[in-house]
């Protein structure tokens, strides 16, 4: 715990200044009340700053950054992680005033809002025009659209419609120091604005968010189907997805679960029910809704479903609902403390994932109710305990670590939407190599150079630092990409400076009017060409992984082939290319995995085959527009649909291609930001990759 | 409880200023263990109406009920620190409404406003309640000295001199201005003299009126009305001749005394009963009526007298529910009139009465009912909360009244005494257009 210092006398007269005295705390008992957070994990503050007003915000960040006092942001506090936790002691910025919703705007769909805002409250505010907002956490009641952002959280909603940072279009942010930035995935250069999402407060603090907003569904359909076996469960939900059928909500629970809610519902299943699948389908018309609603019927008889049935009204809708929303609530009664694990698996794996996780509790004696957004992979054991049993806080922590632990095994991540905070932090060793976690911790200071942002958080500290520098699997990156990582190796020893080419038409004609300032700066290039297989086609998962250097073109034929198809339009150039250059924005979308060489030849790789993913920092995100200059994008994993049965996935062929893209301002036309700057000079302190974008 | 680390220097289980169990919806429970079930998911702080005003956790319920538990493991000591934490709140119950794990904050609020040295201990609230327990006639003389003060003009003589914080009613006090009609003339009296009420001679009744002090010392109309209408729709009925509930006492910190309330109005119900066989307790403010419901929890440690407390809760029905909708008959108000209707905390909260009041209000009413925006968030009142906790309480209001100008309603009905006097005074000030008025007198006047 933190040693208990006087709060400096001078700092506070000007945090008063700032704030005023009303909103300076540094009373026993507010700091007391600010120790603690949904999660286990506490440490005392030593002063908390209420602000009512978002300019109040960059000032006081100024002052504390250069008087070297931690601080952090905090809003509900119903992060499950200890994300809101003052490790080391320093002021909590508590904005929960800041709670105004400032524009609703139903021409542009986006909703300008300040971080304090509830999420029910502004989906309330929302539906008075038919419009909504899709991240809906079930901790929407209370939980806020900058806590959201905090952890980028997630509902059952997002299968359908995306997590928090793919509802997100620009964000205003008070840097670490102070500095006020406007960012928005949208910009040209190394999306900054992702990055800040899910970064948990430690990279700077969201003070306005423009959020997409979307026309609510004319029609939405309810079905519950009933299964003997998880098993059984998880076969119908692949067999949803695979015939192309997205839901906007796929949920599923298992008996224990739906024991504990049982009291209250109305809703009967068979008696010899182990698991339960919610669906709810949305659209425009009720001919489509119900023809899907059909399809489902019968995917579920075909994995042998006991019971299917359909809400007629609101009211069943309601009562349907009942079963999967009653879980967490008769959970919380049953114990005094309930950990609510957040692990992702592909979703094939996910009834491995369940048995690997009902023998770990069994071992350790645990009671839990499993919860699982089945179409993402997400899982959610609610493990009972009492935390005043220390014995048996250990063993749900031990128990916990493990089935995160089964989750890395089975090519998941240790969280889908909860955060790392400081629960998890240890957990980070397990998932990713000390290279990869050298590049977080990389990004993190070039944010925070002097660490006092939320310091101690997502990232492995000195004592619990065991990661291995990680021994690819051979045929991992294959030869092509071996040879270039050996050329990248020796031109770093020789401080020679590369132009990464690609053989993509996109980044080679968006460098053509540079070709003499990059022959000028004395680069050498490097082909990227030679990186040209595709890998990997999960059919199961829907995934493909590719080399950076296929062209796109010939990603889609070979995918139509196989009968699958992808959301990407048919632009020129290679994978690689069309991500660096973002010459097409939305491709963030669908990108799910990437190996990357950096300008040493280290390779790191970001994450995987699953859907959701909140370890560590979104660092895929930057070399979506880093022009190469970040790093070699080796491969990309990414998502696609079953080319039969692919239906309304929302997917449009853009109107807009690259070479008019913004009225043919050129996305080389990049200035860079000062933090786009950092970020380089940390990823590539010899500015050796593409040197003349950050002249 | 051995493997837990408890504070030994925080006794929450010391008489005669603790419960030890409280009686939760998840079953008896040790204040600790009570406690201890808040799994901090923070799902209570948006009802809470202090944490939405101000933002802050330390006066939120989740925060209220970890600082009771941290006090309680010892890890802080410091019990006065937790003052503004635990008087700030209304004990509204908003937060308990909305928790999964059914979490009692008001009642360990109450606890830790109990641990605090000299809460309930002081002069003027010790003097309030002896004198209301032991000594009713010199309680009623000094409170009608001060109501006469009151019609002479002297009103903020009367405040001056202390007269209600020396009855321990210091919200009557704060309130005077709202008190059009101090009574001189408490309905005990009056309805001790009505010959239909009373128990000799009678084999059998369907209810038995129960005079909270609210409509006994201030409100008499509404008792009055609350007895016509019982009469009226549910026949031959008595008066209990009771006594306080013990609300007061109880929230004063007087857990002894609560106990002897209790005691006291438990006995004149056993008695009662003997006489008439089985029949409704009916109570008009349901501040004291949901207490009444919880008399159980105030002898769990007593073999002897807690099933009786029990049997007698069980009686209990507040006026809010005890009208038969089916039939219930009269005349809507005139027209153009609209009415709407304010759930006091101790009515929704507390013993969970939504429907029905308003089914049968809709059905007199027709059209003319329009739903109140934010009906269930407190008005402020919350007993002597107005007084103690001014700037607090005028925002919660505000709040109150913004939402019944929204409605444009004329008449906004509540449940309890205390949201009367409080919601008069803000729609005074505020929205003069809209008063409040008991539910019992609305129904009345359109059903006679
Ligand atoms: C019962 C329960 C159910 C839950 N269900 C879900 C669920 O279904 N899905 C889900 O995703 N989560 C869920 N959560 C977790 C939690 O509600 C989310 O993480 C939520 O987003 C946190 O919001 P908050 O307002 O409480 O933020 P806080 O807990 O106050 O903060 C969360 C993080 O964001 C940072 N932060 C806060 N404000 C800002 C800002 N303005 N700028 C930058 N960073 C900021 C904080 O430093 C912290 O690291 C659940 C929690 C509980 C208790
Ligand atoms: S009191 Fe109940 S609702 Fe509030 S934080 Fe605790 S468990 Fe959650
Ligand atoms: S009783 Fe009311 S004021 Fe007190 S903590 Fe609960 S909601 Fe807040």
């Amino acid at each position: 715990m933190f040693q208990k210092r006087s709060f400096d006398e001078g700092v506070r007269r000007a945090l008063e200044n700032i704030a005023g005295p009303e909103n300076v705390f540094t009373d026993a008992a507010e700091l007391l009340m600010y120790s603690y957070d949904a999660g286990l994990a506490r440490a005392k503050p030593e002063a908390v700053v209420r602000f009512t007003s978002t300019d109040q915000v960059a000032p006081a960040a100024k002052l504390l950054y250069a008087a070297g006092i931690p601080y952090l942001p905090r809003i509900a506090g119903t992060n499950l992680s200890g994300g809101t936790i003052p490790l080391k002691g320093g002021v909590i910025f508590n904005l929960s005033l800041l709670n105004r919703i400032r524009q609703i705007d139903t021409i542009n769909r986006l909703a300008l809002v300040e971080p304090g805002v509830v999420n029910l409250r502004l989906q309330i505010e929302l539906e008075k025009f038919g419009f909504f907002y899709a991240p809906d956490p079930a901790s929407q009641k209370v939980s806020t659209i900058g806590g959201n952002i905090g952890e980028n959280a997630g509902g059952p909603q997002c299968l359908k419609y995306g997590v928090t940072s793919d509802n997100v279009e620009r964000l205003e942010v008070v840097t670490p120091e102070g500095d006020v930035k406007l960012w928005s995935y949208g910009d040209p250069g190394p999306d900054l604005m992702s990055l800040l999402i899910g970064s948990e407060g430690t990279l700077g603090i969201v003070t306005r968010a423009w959020l997409k907003i979307l026309e609510k569904p004319k029609v939405v359909q309810t079905a519950v189907a009933a299964f003997a076996s998880v098993e059984n469960a998880v076969s119908a939900a692949s067999g949803i997805i695979g015939a192309g059928i997205v839901p906007r909500a796929l949920e599923a629970m298992d008996k224990i679960s739906l024991d504990a809610a049982k009291k209250n519902l109305k809703t009967d299943y068979p008696p010899g029910t182990n698991a339960i699948l919610l669906i709810e389908l949305d659209g425009a018309s009720d001919k489509k809704v119900a023809g899907e609603l059909r399809a489902i019927m019968e995917i579920c008889k075909t994995s042998f479903s006991t019971s299917f049935k359909t809400a007629a009204d609101p009211a069943e809708r309601e009562a349907l609902w009942a079963a999967r929303k009653g879980a967490y609530p008769a959970m919380a009664r049953l114990a005094p403390n309930v950990m609510v694990e957040d692990g992702v698996v592909p979703r094939p794996r996910l009834p491995e994932a369940l048995r690997e996780t009902r023998d770990i509790l069994s071992r350790y004696k645990l009671t839990a109710g499993l919860l699982f957004h089945a179409g993402d992979g997400n899982l959610h054991p609610n493990i009972l305990f009492d935390a005043r049993d220390l014995q048996e806080v250990k063993r749900v922590r031990n128990a916990g670590y493990e089935i995160l632990k089964s989750c890395i095994r089975l090519g998941g991540a240790i969280s889908g939407e909860h955060g790392i905070g400081v629960e998890k932090r240890v957990a980070m060793n397990w998932m990713y190599d000390a290279a990869t976690l050298d590049f977080f911790g990389a990004i993190k200071a070039a944010f925070d150079p002097r660490d006092l942002v939320n310091p101690d958080k997502i990232l492995p500290v000195a004592q619990d630092r065991r990661a291995r520098t990680r021994a690819f699997p051979p045929g991992f990156l294959g030869e092509a990409a071996a040879v270039l990582i050996t050329e990248l190796q020796s031109r770093h020893n020789l401080g020679a400076k590369t132009a990464v080419t690609g053989s993509g038409e996109s980044l080679r004609r968006d460098k053509r009017p540079l070709r003499g300032k990059w022959d000028g700066a004395g680069c050498k290039a490097l082909d990227t060409t030679a990186l040209n297989r595709i890998l990997e086609l999960d059919r199961e998962n829907f995934t493909v992984r590719a080399e950076a250097g296929v062209p796109v073109g010939e990603l889609r034929k070979w995918l139509k082939k196989a009968g699958f198809s992808i959301m990407l339009p048919d632009l020129d150039g290679t994978l690689g290319g069309v991500i660096a250059a973002k010459v097409w924005p939305p491709a963030r979308d669908i990108l799910l995995g990437m190996d990357v060489a950096l300008a040493d030849g280290s390779v790191l790789s970001f994450g995987g085959k699953t859907v959701k993913n909140v370890a560590g920092y979104d660092a895929m995100k930057l070399f979506c527009g880093s022009l190469g200059a970040y790093g070699v994008i080796l491969t990309v994993t990414l998502r696609t649909t079953l080319h039969a049965g692919a239906q309304d996935t929302g997917y449009k062929t853009p109107v807009m291609r690259h070479k008019s893209q913004a009225d043919g301002r050129n996305p080389v036309e990049f200035k860079p930001d000062e933090y786009h700057r950092r970020l380089k000079k940390a990823f590539d302190p010899g500015n050796l990759l593409n040197p003349w974008i950050y002249d | 409880m051995t493997k837990y680390d408890i504070n030994e220097l925080y006794d929450h289980t010391q008489e005669p200023f603790h419960l030890k169990h409280l009686l939760t919806d998840l079953g008896e429970r040790t204040v600790y263990d009570a406690a201890a079930q808040c799994n901090r998911c923070g799902y209570c702080e948006t009802v809470c109406p202090t944490y939405m005003l101000t933002g802050r956790e330390t006066i939120s319920a989740r925060g209220r009920n970890q600082f009771l538990r941290l006090l309680i493991e010892g890890k802080t000591r410091d019990i006065d620190s937790a003052r503004e934490s635990f008087s700030t709140c209304l004990l509204c119950g908003a937060c308990s409404s909305v928790c999964y794990a059914k979490v009692p904050t008001p009642d360990l609020v109450l606890e830790g406003r109990r641990s605090r040295d000299g809460y309930g201990r002081g002069f003027a609230a010790r003097l309030g309640v002896d004198l209301l327990l032991n000594r009713r006639g010199v309680f009623e003389l000094a409170l009608k000295a001060g109501y006469l003060l009151k019609r002479l003009g002297l009103a903020a003589l009367a405040g001056k001199l202390g007269f209600y914080d020396f009855l321990g009613l210091p919200a009557l006090g704060a309130a005077q201005d709202a008190l059009k009609h101090a009574p001189l003339k408490f309905l005990r009296k009056i309805l001790l003299k009505d010959p239909a009420l009373k128990p000799e001679g009678k084999k059998e009744a369907a209810w038995a009126y129960f005079a909270p002090c609210g409509p006994n010392y201030v409100f008499t109309e509404v008792g009055a009305a609350t007895v016509a209408l019982l009469k009226r729709f549910l026949g031959p009925g008595v008066f209990t001749d009771n006594f306080c509930c013990g609300l007061l006492a109880y929230n004063y910190g007087r857990v002894t005394e609560a106990r002897e309330f209790a005691k006291k109005n438990i006995l004149r119900f056993e008695e009662l009963k003997k006489a008439l066989g089985g029949f409704t307790v009916v109570g008009d403010c349901s501040s004291c009526v949901a207490f009444m419901k919880s008399y159980e929890q105030l002898f769990t440690e007593d073999e002897e007298w807690r099933p009786r407390a029990k049997a007698f809760a069980e009686a209990v029905k507040d006026i809010l529910e005890a009208l038969p909708t089916d039939k219930i008959k009269g005349r809507g108000p005139a027209d153009g009139e609209t009415v709407t209707y304010h759930d006091s905390c101790r009515a929704c909260h507390g013993q969970g009465i939504r429907s029905e009041p308003r089914e049968t209000l809709k059905k007199i009413a027709g059209k003319a009912f329009v739903e109140l925006p934010e009906s269930d968030w407190c008005c402020g009142g919350a007993g002597a909360y107005a007084f103690t906790q001014t700037a607090l309480s005028e925002r919660i209001a505000d709040r109150k009244i913004r939402n019944i100008a929204s409605t444009q309603a004329g008449t906004v009905l509540a449940g309890a005494t205390s949201c009367l006097l409080q919601l008069n005074a803000g729609l005074k000030k505020k929205y003069p257009s809209a008063r409040a008025v008991h539910y019992s007198v609305y129904m009345d006047n359109l059903t006679r």
